[in-house]
């Protein structure tokens, strides 16, 4: 912070930051930077003081311990305090913020305080949020907070726009993704608030056959289709999609399988098929074949679950 | 430069780019492409440091290892994309992306050819990020589970109550100030842990130490914070009330809690939209924090209807089309933590039937894999320890409450009991490579409890029953909806029941 400007605390006592008590279980030895940082942040806050050397004592004491809700909590009152819903000045804080989130990506309070001074704008902007979302996914292509926020950013602004293509380019980028396909899903769902139209969902459909055709042993698209079905098709597996899934498990069915079972290209594909023959009685028989195979040959680790099925289906 | 020289540089560097606060610069740098071995090493170090504090699911950013541990095997060259003679490659392909489980040596081959003719590898192999991360990790794994394959596993219980007490009996270092605002998840960690692996572990003397410890994180009016001075914050106090529940009322501590205040508070963090929000002013509202309020309210014996309104269906829209949950209702990934938040929160409220048990079954089953053994917290992701527990918790969950099976338990035991520690290190971890820490000691011991009893339920959530599967458990059963040993529970309900 070398080019910060220089703000004078000789005025202010420093708060102590620990108890003191002798023996103090877990006492952390802080060293003499913090004492000072973190005493001079806590008596600010003591007094509600709320000015620019304020901010500027929180920003210090987050840089040494992210982590330091309280100081986050103080922060967003200074800047509610000084600059109410002053636009330019807010942006002035998110680019502060910007900066800071590139340096820890993996912190809990970034998000809340961001959506916070987003709340506070008075003109908020998505196309403002966008940059530093791909550059912190593009760091890490399943940041949770981040995809969180992305999603509760799209919500926020009710643009859905870029939402699609953005999951795309990173499905492409790494098909097994769960996060990319999860957000996806966000999409259909809240895009339109009766569902996607029908032309959309076959659009869907045909993308996820040809990711999984990509890639067949992903339990990321496989998942995705299922829940396709679940969500928008009343959970029904249609004879098409049905030989897809076959397509992927060749002669898994066949009369005369023999015990070492044939090879199959997708075990999900099979969990997919066995699901939608589990819900008809008719086709139990095959159900618990498919449900056997898993357990026997190609998800042994499952077999409580599988047996477990197994057991549902003449229940 | 050897590798020694280049270790010392990298300490060095590190040291400079830690005062200046600016590791992920470093980071980025060696990751940009910096051939230098010492940036790498740097970056390297960078990660050993942060990566206790930040990859999983972290009720706190925890950095909980003592010093810098530099592992030299860190420096094993990243799979090559695609290189169909990598032995490690064929093994990943055999066993994961076909599913199968033809043993390795036949596709091991002098003439690179014969592999890429095999049908079986030829088709749709694709090689990405996550299939190289997870090869690693397999790579890992087997390497231990061949050398131990003829050994008997046991948890080195005194080597980790050494690990436990050092915590409990020191000062702590000066870079433990990551842990400044979550003071009583340390105190819960250690004491939960020592109290799993052996209840006379857990001293009087310490139980005495934790109670004015956790009176000094308290505001006036009851509600816990991080630590001396700090604000309330509603997951620090779910660890400090679990924290004093393991202090056995010890001199009446149990009397000083003060529950109206705490109660009075809860509400105040009450979202229009039925979840609450860690603070007064700011603060995530997730699945996550509306289960510490519920767990806390729960416990104290002051889960009101006007607490509860809304909750539940907060919780239910936090489950998503994978059968797991996710942090927010708005169709979040589905994730170990926010699953076991999700699912407890609901059990609390009495509410678990009402979410799809049969997909979130599904889903806690389909996070173990064969390879490796233990549990992944999401779809595609990588194994780890701690979700013994927030994944194992919820298997034992739905257990209890007779809604099926879904984890193999005793290959999930084998995954901790071999690959979350080492001879040579106290503590527990998250995976083969990484160092202990106490987030992680606290939550494989509470999920290898999970993998050591099978849970029934009879009336109410807090009185979860446990019956023994393994001859000789190496831990206590944990109630794995409260993360607290049953008994322990139990006494600290009856006496909020009795207050």
């Amino acid at each position: 912070m070398s080019d910060a400007p220089e703000f004078q605390y000789d005025d202010i006592e420093p708060l102590p930051i620990s108890g003191g008590q002798e023996g103090e279980l877990c006492q952390i030895m802080y060293d003499g930077e913090y004492r000072t940082v973190m005493g001079i942040a806590r008596a600010l806050l003591q007094k509600l003081e709320f000015s620019e050397r304020a901010l500027h004592a929180t920003s210090q004491a987050i840089d040494l311990v992210p982590a330091f809700y309280t100081m986050w909590n103080y922060r967003f009152q200074i800047v509610k305090a000084l600059y109410g819903t002053d636009g330019a000045e807010l942006n002035r804080e998110l680019d502060w913020l910007d900066e800071f989130t590139l340096n820890n990506p993996k912190n809990y309070q970034i998000w809340s305080y961001r959506q916070a001074l987003l709340r506070l704008h008075p003109s908020p902007e998505f196309q403002r949020e966008l940059p530093i979302l791909q550059s912190m996914i593009d760091d890490d292509t399943k940041n949770y907070h981040v995809w969180s926020y992305r999603r509760w950013c799209v919500l926020f602004f009710g643009d859905f726009t870029n939402e699609l293509q953005f999951a795309s380019s990173l499905i492409a980028r790494d098909v097994y993704n769960n996060s990319a396909w999860c957000h996806r899903m966000f999409v259909l769902k809240n895009q339109v608030p009766k569902g996607p139209p029908a032309e959309a969902l076959t659009g869907e459909l045909h993308y996820t056959k040809k990711q999984i055709e990509l890639a067949p042993q992903n339990i990321s698209s496989w998942n995705y289709l299922r829940g396709l079905y679940d969500e928008f098709l009343d959970g029904k597996a249609d004879p098409a999609i049905m030989e897809f899934a076959l397509s992927f498990t060749p002669g898994i069915f066949a009369a005369d399988a023999s015990d070492t079972g044939p090879q199959i290209q997708s075990s999900y594909a099979l969990e997919f098929l066995a699901r939608a023959y589990a819900k008809n009685e008719d086709t139990f028989a095959q159900a618990r074949k498919a449900y056997q195979a898993l357990s026997d040959h190609f998800d042994p680790i499952r077999k409580n679950f599988w047996a477990y099925k197994i057991r549902s289906l003449t229940a | 430069m050897n590798t020694a020289t280049a270790f010392l540089e990298a300490c060095n560097e590190l040291y400079i780019t830690l005062k200046e606060n600016a590791i992920p610069t470093a980071w980025r740098g060696a990751r940009a492409g910096s051939s230098c071995e010492s940036a790498v090493c740097a970056c390297l170090v960078c990660v050993c440091v942060l990566s206790a504090c930040t990859h999983c699911f972290p009720f706190t950013r925890a950095l909980c290892s003592f010093g810098l541990v530099f592992r030299t095997n860190h420096l094993k060259k990243p799979p090559a994309p695609m290189a169909g003679s990598d032995l490690r490659t064929v093994r990943f392909i055999n066993t994961q992306l076909l599913g199968r489980r033809r043993p390795t040596v036949e596709l091991v081959s002098e003439d690179e050819h014969d592999l890429q003719e095999d049908p079986a590898i030829a088709m749709n192999s694709l090689s990405t990020e996550t299939t190289a991360d997870r090869e690693e990790v397999l790579f890992d794994c087997a390497e231990l589970y061949e050398a131990l394959a003829d050994v008997e596993p046991t948890l080195f219980k005194h080597a980790h109550r050494s690990y436990l007490d050092y915590a409990l009996g020191h000062p702590l270092p000066p870079q433990m100030k990551a842990l400044d605002a979550s003071q009583p998840w340390l105190l819960y960690w250690t004491a939960c842990a020592l109290r799993l692996m052996d209840p006379q572990w857990l001293t009087q003397d310490v139980q005495r130490k934790m109670v004015h410890k956790l009176a000094l994180c308290a505001l006036d009016s009851g509600p816990y914070c991080g630590g001396f001075g700090q604000q309330a914050h509603l997951v620090c106090n779910y660890a400090a009330i679990n924290a004093l529940a393991l202090c056995d009322n010890i001199d009446g501590c149990w009397a000083s809690i003060k529950r109206e205040g705490i109660y009075e508070w809860l509400l105040t963090l009450k979202m229009p939209g039925g979840g609450f929000r860690t603070g007064a002013l700011l603060g995530e509202c997730d699945s996550r924090s509306t289960y510490c309020a519920l767990s806390v309210a729960s416990m104290l014996g002051v889960l009101t209807p006007e607490l509860c309104e809304g909750v539940e269906a907060f919780l239910l829209r936090c489950q998503t089309y994978e059968g797991g949950f996710g942090a927010c209702p708005h169709e979040d990934e589905a994730h170990g933590g926010y699953t076991f938040c999700a699912a407890a929160g609901l059990a609390i409220l009495g509410s678990l039937r009402k979410c799809d048990t049969a997909k979130l079954l599904d889903w806690c089953s389909a996070r173990q894999t064969n390879e490796e053994k233990g549990l992944s917290g999401r779809s595609n992701k990588l194994v780890d320890g701690c979700y013994s527990y927030w994944v194992g918790a919820v298997a034992a969950i739905l257990e209890a409450y007779g809604l099926g099976e879904s984890i193999d338990k005793s290959q999930l035991r084998e995954y901790i009991l071999k690959c979350c520690q080492s001879k040579e290190r106290p503590g527990l971890r998250d995976k083969p490579g990484k160092s202990p820490d106490y987030y992680h000691t606290a939550y494989v011991l509470m999920g290898l409890s999970a993998t050591e009893y099978s849970f029934s339920v009879r009336d109410c959530p807090q009185r979860i029953q446990s019956a023994r599967l393994v001859e000789q458990p190496d831990v206590e059963p944990v109630n794995p909806i409260f993360g607290l040993p049953i008994d322990v529970l139990a006494r600290f309900v009856d006496y909020n029941a009795a207050r």
